[in-house]
């Protein structure tokens, strides 16, 4: 089926055109004309019924355990289960959750964070200072570090102190001006209650488990405690895991599930086609090729550099993701504050790579490239960096490994690979990424300029001055860093024309973060 | 007298002990050597998923791998234990009923594959029996007309249905009845955990049939070639010139003895099916033991690797051992001692 001309004007018409990035998400450049992404069809919201999920990604490592949690489908379990004290809007900012203020001293040495009252567990428990100070601890546990020990490293889990039934104190061992944005992060810091058990797991969140099989299905219902009134609209929902994406588009069209996540573009004209909308949402999410600038090859700057200057980023946008998503410009923390939109846009330029290898004495470069089916779109990205690299004379050789040898003893030893990242804010993402202390310093970065940066950003509560310095280490990282941050992948959802609610999310989680709670069938 | 008394006592016992009884001798002898060959199968799988790199714990933590993180999951799931050790421990939990727990998730493997072994039994037998028939019949109605249209017809089809890969197949009948042209069927198998397949009977319609437009071909020219031998034969020719009626001479001359190197063919069939489950299920997102193998391959789970591969393996060992019983019993000559 194809679409002509008057068909996408009438179908723009018809519904509003809610891309989340606005003019920042390009239409691809292929020619294929594509009808305009609706969000809801459905009316307004009501009340009742069953929203049926198809979404792949699960296995039988899916948990239900909010400290653990890793993948994009654990989130969609958990973000309605659990909530943080601190959430994202779909742009990507904070905003309060269970938390009504959190609040540092003067240094951002000590924290202060004080809950809404009113709000009970599943299981009746009221919310209170206590379970704060429970989960902090859990994700902390040196013997079972959580997802998020690595981003909340600086707390001081032994030090936290209850102020009152409502209030907490969170000292830090060293200064921490992003706590606050480190707790936003989607699924890793959510809230449970003390003495949590997961045969019974209890959050806060507007649904409760009713039945958990990893890997299989798993249904949740309503939560009539829920906190925020008014909602949620759904009854339940029954989250199906599928095992790749015929099967999962096959059960849309077939009208056996409403929602479906993390589609290819190649499948767009085919749901359109047959009646089913798409969701398109300008992902914070990063996939990066990672140079290791300590040792080998990449340690010399103009290497890192040529190798940044060879990659074509809208074909490669093009190709993998069929020109949908975000340019990069390899800088992380597109949506954040501090992110410098002021430096200029680094396209591909041949003859300069060229002359930079060949300064650097490497005009016939040989380099292996690691790469692995970690993400949508890993694996051709590789390629097509292969293919672009071939044109300054360089020899990428792609080894494609499992999973699990990619993320095994070698991980963060890689030479040169690529890795994915959820969206975070900038100096979160730094704290992570690219110091020496940082748990995933992949690069294996350390500059002592940029160090002093974040030393002087990390301990000041005033924006304006944590902007400037992080402006300056984004130019550091401009010139010398080792990512290649070719472009942000876009996050392709469907949905049936019953489903109403669903808003594009910035986070790069699928089905608006999987906010199902403002979801409704009609 | 004396001397036929004594001839008796001589040599019955012996001829008591040494009567052949071909299909106890069979079982007995088959079943032996088949938990050999599951001990010797559990250590190749045990040693293959050692050699491979990475394991369980970065395939559970994936991109928070960080070498603390991996090495306080891996002594936790026990990976650190030098592997003869961690073998050993498996097998006496094997030998007392307990396969272990998941690498992945910490439940029982018990639980996890106990319904996919019932669900993709349901799976198996089905199609092996409704491809059975259906092979069987159009066999044997392709080789009374033998050189018809319809048996043309048929020949050709069946090679060109060969042909075709089941991926092919299930991806061709979604497309028909599932997705696109009518929605008469569900295109993905999904039910409920817990709820036996025969409770959703409209979930099993695609799957079902694409395993047996799979097999249907092979049985049926299996059954084709070895009915047109046997009416070419002698004692088919007798019964016509006798006058029996034709079906009778089809249905209770011709066809038991035909059937004998068919069973053989069936029974390759359901060990064909015992692995094209694997891409059906994956297909159709069918909850069954070889979807979770897939997924518990890329988690190197290896306590439900070794589950399954061993449900599978016996599962083999034990159609093979069937069907040569099955083919003995139907073929008295065959039970005969050799001299």
């Amino acid at each position: 089926m194809t679409f002509s001309r008057r068909d996408f004007l009438k179908a723009g018409l018809a519904g509003s055109l809610a891309v989340g990035a606005g003019g920042l998400l390009s239409a691809c450049g292929t020619g294929n004309t594509i009808k305009a992404f609706t969000t809801s069809t459905a009316g307004k919201p009501r009340y009742g019924g069953t929203l049926r999920a198809g979404l792949t990604g699960g296995s039988t490592a899916d948990t239900l355990d909010p400290i653990s949690a890793i993948t994009n489908v654990d989130f969609s379990r958990i973000d309605n289960l659990y909530e943080p004290l601190i959430g994202l809007t779909p742009d990507a900012q904070p905003m309060y959750v269970l938390a009504e203020e959190v609040t540092p001293n003067a240094k951002a040495t000590e924290w202060t964070i004080r809950v809404k009252q009113g709000i009970t567990f599943h299981n009746g428990k009221t919310l209170t200072a206590d379970d704060v100070i429970y989960t902090f601890q859990q994700i902390l546990n040196p013997k079972t570090p959580g997802s998020a020990a690595a981003g909340l490293a600086s707390v001081d889990a032994k030090a936290m102190t209850k102020l009152d039934a409502y209030t907490a104190r969170i000292p830090c061992s060293t200064p921490f001006a992003t706590f606050a944005e480190a707790l936003a992060i989607p699924g890793y810091s959510d809230i449970i209650p003390v003495g949590f058990d997961l045969a019974a797991p209890a959050g806060t969140g507007p649904f409760k488990v009713k039945s958990f099989s990893p890997g299989t299905q798993s249904t949740f219902v309503r939560y009539d405690g829920y906190w925020q009134s008014g909602l949620p609209y759904l009854d339940e929902i029954v989250i199906t895991d599928y095992s790749d994406q015929t099967s999962q588009v096959n059960a849309l069209l077939a009208g056996q599930v409403d929602v479906v996540n993390l589609l290819s573009a190649d499948v767009i004209s085919e749901v359109q086609g047959e009646g089913k909308n798409i969701l398109l949402s300008a992902g914070g999410g990063w996939n990066p090729f990672t140079m290791r600038v300590d040792t080998g090859t990449f340690s010399d700057v103009r290497i890192r550099q040529a190798m940044r200057l060879v990659v074509d980023r809208q074909q490669m946008l093009d190709l993998v993701f069929g020109g949908f998503g975000t340019v990069g410009n390899d800088l992380f923390g597109i949506w954040a504050p501090e992110y410098d939109h002021s430096l200029p846009q680094r396209h591909q330029d041949i003859d300069q790579a060229r002359s930079l290898l060949k300064a650097a004495g490497a005009e016939d470069l040989h380099v292996t490239l690691v790469t692995s089916d970690i993400a949508q779109g890993t694996v051709l990205a590789a390629q097509v960096f292969a293919q672009q690299a071939s044109q300054a004379g360089v020899t990428v050789n792609v080894e494609d490994v499992t999973v699990d040898e990619f993320y095994g003893t070698n991980y963060l030893k890689w030479q040169f690979a690529q890795d994915y990242w959820f969206y975070n804010f900038y100096l979160p993402q730094v704290s992570l990424a690219t110091l020496p202390t940082a748990s995933f310093n992949e690069t294996h970065w350390d500059n002592s300029r940029y160090n002093s940066l974040y030393a002087q950003a990390i301990a000041t509560t005033d924006t304006s001055l944590s902007i400037e310095l992080a402006h300056e280490m984004q130019q550091i990282e401009y010139n010398e860093g080792g990512y290649i941050i070719p472009f942000f992948p876009p996050v392709i959802d469907g949905f049936g024309a019953n489903v109403g609610g669903l808003v594009p999310s910035k986070s790069g989680l699928s089905l608006g973060a999987y906010d199902f709670k403002n979801v409704w069938l009609s | 007298m004396t001397t036929a008394t004594e001839a008796t006592e001589r040599v019955g016992p012996t001829s008591k002990a040494a009567r052949p009884h071909p299909i106890r001798d069979l079982v007995i002898k088959r079943s032996l050597i088949g938990i050999l060959t599951l001990v010797l199968v559990s250590i190749l799988i045990f040693a293959a998923t050692q050699t491979l790199p990475g394991n369980a714990a970065s395939a559970v933590l994936l991109n928070t791998a960080t070498p603390q993180r991996l090495h306080a999951l891996e002594v936790q799931l026990g990976l650190t234990r030098p592997a003869v050790e961690q073998y050993w421990t498996w097998l006496t939990g094997v030998l007392h009923g307990n396969f272990g727990k998941s690498l992945a998730n910490g439940q029982p493997v018990s639980t996890l594959i106990g319904g996919r072994i019932l669900n993709s039994l349901v799976l198996v037998v089905l199609a092996g029996a409704i491809g059975t028939l259906i092979g069987v019949g159009l066999g044997v109605l392709a080789a009374a007309r033998r050189d018809s249209v319809f048996d043309h017809v048929l020949s050709v089809t069946s090679l060109g249905v060969t042909a075709l890969p089941e991926f092919v197949v299930a991806v061709v009948l979604v497309i028909f009845f599932a997705a696109v042209v009518i929605h008469w069927f569900p295109a993905v198998s999904v039910f409920a955990p817990g709820t036996p397949p025969w409770s959703n009977p409209r979930e099993l319609v695609l799957p079902v049939a694409t395993l047996v437009i799979v097999v249907v071909p092979y049985v049926f020219r299996m059954m084709r070639a070895s009915m047109i031998d046997a009416l070419e034969s002698d004692y088919v020719q007798m019964a016509q010139l006798k006058g029996v009626p034709k079906w009778r001479v089809l249905l209770f001359h011709a066809l038991p003895n035909a059937i004998a190197p068919t069973i053989q063919v069936i029974g390759l069939t359901f060990l064909y099916l015992a692995g094209g489950v694997v891409v059906v299920e994956y297909l159709f997102n069918y909850p069954g033991l070889g979807q979770a193998l897939v997924g518990a391959v890329s988690d190197r789970d290896i306590p439900q690797i070794q589950a399954i591969v061993l449900v599978l393996a016996a599962f083999y060992i034990a159609v093979n051992i069937l069907t040569d019983v099955i083919a003995l019993a139907v073929s008295p000559r065959r039970r005969l001692p050799r001299s």
